[in-house]
Parts: structure tokens; sequence; C-alpha cells
């Protein structure tokens, strides 16, 4: 075994199955065995939470990257407001709740078998198992944008080597450098993030290399908390920062990372700083469960969670199709949450139960000013729904104070969030 | 009840319910209460309100009337700016409740 599975654990989950080879998967003697693949925001979450409700079950955590990345706030870090450090984070404190972690890759999926293959050797067998494996780019969907582009156009899309990547072609950059960003169409994880690191990074460029200019290239024509953003490009970045919409040439059809160009249909751009965002899916265990379909994402029934097609496995986070539900850590911290009451309900005769959801992202705009959007969401009859009469942004027309509040606030979730995923 | 007046209010009451409640230690939930309405309507809640609670409130220590009283200030003040204005106008009155309670529980000891 590699990846620093000791083996003691290692052990523990051969025990795990030869027991399920041995006996019939009947809930009512055996502990129960859980399995989340993906140590992150959904994934954390749903492993101390199921292990919380339900003490004897035998709960495994399969994360291949360890420390975790967390890409909230990721953005700052890229303009130079905060430590990569702040970004890093243990799963440490999970194991002393009692959750076994498995620091492997999961390889495969054998849906009839109900086991998770590693990558290290061994396999943990599961009487339901959660995936929250976040997402992975479309290599190529964007021409020219292919494996290996990312180092000299990097998307910082994952949170980590990329984010320090960008944060140091950045500052590398001349003064009077062009940065040119491009924004994918939906569905993509985070939708107000590229709009909030455009922002900052506009503010970098304004009080520290005034004489550039950032140029976002969009896919779409419309996005999340556009009239705040606006607003706040037009008080605060008018000569950094130009927004253009698909239907005036923003869509990019091609890059070439080998000369820093970027085309859309009539135009051509020389970047000194490239980001590329590119199109994405779930990332590809989910294909290897079969529980992605012809989109890349994964089709699940809104109130257990759990894939539309393949039994016993369950999909939240990013990977998840939970539309109106947007892709953002307080979702996928969440729906872990609930998926791990559902799972327990399940696994002790109980029904999934229906219930009201909410989501709260913020976005910063300066640094000390940010804007949000909130929603609230019902999943009765297996799918997801806004409720009516709830949920929005935040006013366009407010002093000063309110972005100011919200960004205080902003700060005060991270550290929450954060807090009750992986500490 | 305003919005101030229930802030004020539940500031007074943290501070007794603290000086009360600390050592106290909490039986675990049944599977079936930890699991149950309530608990999956207040899972939103601590995405943002698990933390210290200095920008955004901690929950510890609150009464149900408290937290009651609270939420139905936000969810009926017009031109509200915070989050908490947009969301509670999702949740019904009976929703509320059910959170309020659930959350005092959480809390007593917590
Ligand atoms: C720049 C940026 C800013 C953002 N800002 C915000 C914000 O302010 N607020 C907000 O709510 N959201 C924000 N998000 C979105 C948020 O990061 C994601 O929605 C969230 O991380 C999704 O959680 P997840 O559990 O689905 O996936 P992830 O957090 O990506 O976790 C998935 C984990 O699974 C692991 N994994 C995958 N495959 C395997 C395998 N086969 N074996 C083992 N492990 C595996 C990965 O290593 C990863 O650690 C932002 C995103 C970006 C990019």
């Amino acid at each position: 075994m590699t990846c620093g599975l000791t083996r003691r654990q290692f052990a523990a989950g051969l025990s795990a199955t030869a027991a399920a080879t041995a006996a019939p998967p009947a809930f009512a003697q055996a502990a129960p065995r859980i399995v989340v693949v993906g140590g992150g925001f959904g994934g954390a979450t749903a492993a101390r939470f199921a292990k919380q409700l339900m003490p004897r079950a035998d709960v495994t955590l399969v994360e291949r990257s360890l420390p975790y990345m967390a890409c909230p706030f990721s953005n700052l870090v890229i303009a130079g407001l905060r430590d990569i450090g702040a970004q890093a984070f243990r799963l440490e404190r999970i194991q002393a709740r009692g959750v076994r972690l498995v620091a492997d890759t999961a390889r495969d999926i054998d849906p009839a078998r109900r086991t998770v293959s590693l990558a290290g050797g061994g396999e943990l067998s599961y009487d339901r198992l959660i995936l929250s494996p976040g997402i992975d780019l479309r290599w190529g969907a964007l021409e020219g944008y292919e494996a290996g582009a990312e180092t000299a156009m990097p998307h910082a899309w994952k949170a980590g080597e990329q984010t320090r990547r960008l944060r140091r072609q950045l500052e590398d950059m001349e003064d009077g450098g062009l940065v040119v960003m491009s924004a994918p169409a939906a569905p993509y994880r985070c939708p107000p993030g590229p709009y909030e690191r455009a922002s900052l990074i506009a503010h970098y460029l304004r009080t520290q290399k005034p004489r550039s200019k950032l140029i976002l290239l969009d896919a779409k024509n419309e996005f999340s908390k556009m009239a705040l953003f606006q607003a706040a490009w037009a008080e605060h970045y008018p000569d950094h920062l130009e927004w253009r919409a698909a239907r005036d040439d923003g869509r990019v059809s091609r890059v070439d990372p080998g000369s820093m160009k970027l085309e859309t249909d009539f135009e051509s751009f020389s970047a000194d700083v490239a980001n590329i965002i590119p199109p994405q899916k779930a990332a590809a265990i989910a294909g290897r469960a079969g529980v992605a379909d012809a989109t890349g994402w994964c089709p699940v029934d809104a109130t257990r969670f759990e894939s539309t097609l393949q039994p016993n496995i369950h999909v939240i986070g990013d990977a998840a199709i939970a539309a109106p539900m947007p892709k953002s850590a307080f979702s996928a911290n969440l729906q872990g949450k609930l998926c791990a009451m559902q799972v327990v309900r399940l696994l002790s005769g109980l029904e999934a139960e229906a219930t009201a959801l909410a989501n709260t992202c913020y976005s910063y705009v300066t640094p000390q000013g940010a804007v949000s959007i909130a929603d609230v969401y019902r999943n009765d009859g297996g799918t997801f729904e806004s409720v009516e009469g709830a949920g929005g942004v935040s006013p366009v027309e407010a002093p000063g104070d309110v972005r100011r509040a919200e960004a205080r606030e902003a700060e005060a979730w991270f550290a929450a969030i954060t807090t009750e995923a992986f500490g | 009840m305003t919005l101030k007046g229930a802030l004020a209010a539940m500031t007074g009451l943290a501070l007794a319910a603290c000086a009360g409640e600390a050592g106290k230690a909490r039986e675990p939930a049944t599977l079936a209460a930890g699991t149950g309405e309530a608990a999956r309507l207040a899972a939103a809640c601590s995405g943002c309100h698990a933390g210290p609670g200095a920008e955004i409130a901690s929950l510890e220590g609150r009464s149900a009337g408290d937290i009651r009283a609270m939420l139905g200030a936000y969810k009926s003040e017009r031109g509200g700016t915070t989050v908490m204005h947009r969301l509670s106008r999702g949740y019904t009155d009976t929703e509320i409740e059910a959170i309020s309670t659930y959350l005092a529980t959480q809390a007593e000891g917590g």
C-alpha cells in the first residue's frame, strides 16, 4: 500500500471485505458499511455526520490528495490578499471522530458487488456508497486546451499548485501587461467564481500594475449576481476590467498555449497572463461507477441523493445534478449532512424524507466588500425546486457598509463551514 | 418584536445561558430524532452558524422563543439587506417553529 495508508487501516479494510463475502449485507446483524469517496466539502461532511448519527456504522473516507485544498477564498490568494496556507485542511480531526481515513485513490467501483477498489491495492465493501468527488476538466472541449495547457494557461479551478501558478504569473507580469480570462457556459463549479476572480485581479492591477488591464471573455450573456458585479466594476475598475458577453464575440473558440493566444470568432488576443476556466464534468470516478449520464454529470433522486442510474450509490456536491442548487461549497456541505441523514435512515429501515434546503454564496468585489446570493429549495417529489418568494441577491443600491458587512460575514462563513466540514 | 429588539434579547439571554448551561453534557440524540424533520430543516443553519459567532451570530444557548422571534423578524422586515432576510422568507411559520425548537435543544449545554 502507498500514500500513507497504514498497515492497520489496510488490514481493517481487508477484514471488512472478508466479512462482506462471508455474510449477506443484513444490516441488522453486522455493522453497516458506509464508504465515502472524496474528502472535500461534501464528502468530509457526509462522513463526519454519518458516523455521528450512527456510531455503530463502519464509516470509511477515501481521499487521494492531502491536505485538502479549499477553493473558496482562493481568489484572494490569486490577488495576493491571502496566504495559500489558509486554504489547506488536514482530515485528522475526522479520524479522531471515528471515521476511517484511507489516503488513496478510488480507482474503480463495482456497483453489482458493491466494492470500491483502491489504486494502492485492496478493496472496500459498502452497503451504501457516497460519492463527492468534485469535478474534472473536460480537456480538449475548448480547442487547444488539452492536458498540459494549464502550465502556460492555468485554470486554477482546483486549488493548490494551480492557484500558486496563476498568482506567480500575475506577480511576474510587467506593468502594462494584458490579462485575459475565459469563463465557460453553465453548468460549472461556482457560478459567480469567475467574476469574483476578475474583480480581485482587477483590484491587484489597479493598485499594483495600473497600466495593465484584464479582459474577461465569456461564453454567456448573463451570469450570477451580474448587476452587482457590473455596478462594482463600474465604480472600482472602470479602466482595468472589461467584460465581453458571448453576444459581443466574447466566447473563446480556440486557445494556443504556445503563443499565448486566445481566439473568439472574429478576434485574437495576445495575453501576458491567461486564465482559462474550461468546461467541466463530474470527476472520473463517477463515470467508472456508472452514475454519470451523457451530460457528464450525475442525475440523482433529490430526496435520497441516490443515483437514478445505480442503486446504493449516492452522489452529492459538484458532481451531482442538483440545479437550481448551484455547485458551491455551501451546497456540497448541506447535501453532505442531508445525504448522511438519508443514508443512515435507509440503513435503519426508515424511509428517506423530503426537506427544505438552502444556499448562500458570498463573492468579494473588492478586498473589503462582498455581495451575496441566497436561495431556498425543496426536494420533495425527487427533484429540486426553488421556493417562490424567497432568496435573491444583495441590494444593488446599497451604502458601502452593507458591502463591508457582507465581506465580514463571508470570512465568518468560511471559518464556520471549514470547521464543520474538516474539524 | 423588531430585529434590533430581538437581537438585544438574544444577546442578554446568551450571556445568561452561558453561565448556567456550560458544563452539562448532552445525551446523544436518537437516530430518528437526529434525522427527523426539524434536524433536516436546521441542517442548513450550521453551514454559517457553526463558528465562534462574531460577525455571524452563534446559536449556542439561545432559547426557542428567541430564535423564533429573530427569524420572524427577518421574515417580516421589508427592505432588509442580509442573507437571513432572503432565506427566512423560504420557510413556513410551522417550519420556523420546528427549527427554533430544534436549535434550542441542540444548544442546551452543547
Ligand atoms: C475559485 C473558486 C472559488 C469558490 N468560491 C466559493 C465560495 O465562495 N463559496 C462556495 O460555497 N463555493 C465556492 N466554490 C465552489 C466549491 O469549491 C465547490 O463547490 C466545492 O468544493 C464542492 O465540493 P465537493 O465535495 O463536491 O468537491 P471537492 O471539494 O472538489 O472535493 C472532491 C474531493 O474528491 C477527491 N477525489 C476525487 N476523485 C477521487 C478518487 N477517485 N479517489 C479519491 N479521492 C478523489 C478530490 O481529491 C477532492 O479532494 C469556489 C470554487 C472555485 C474554483
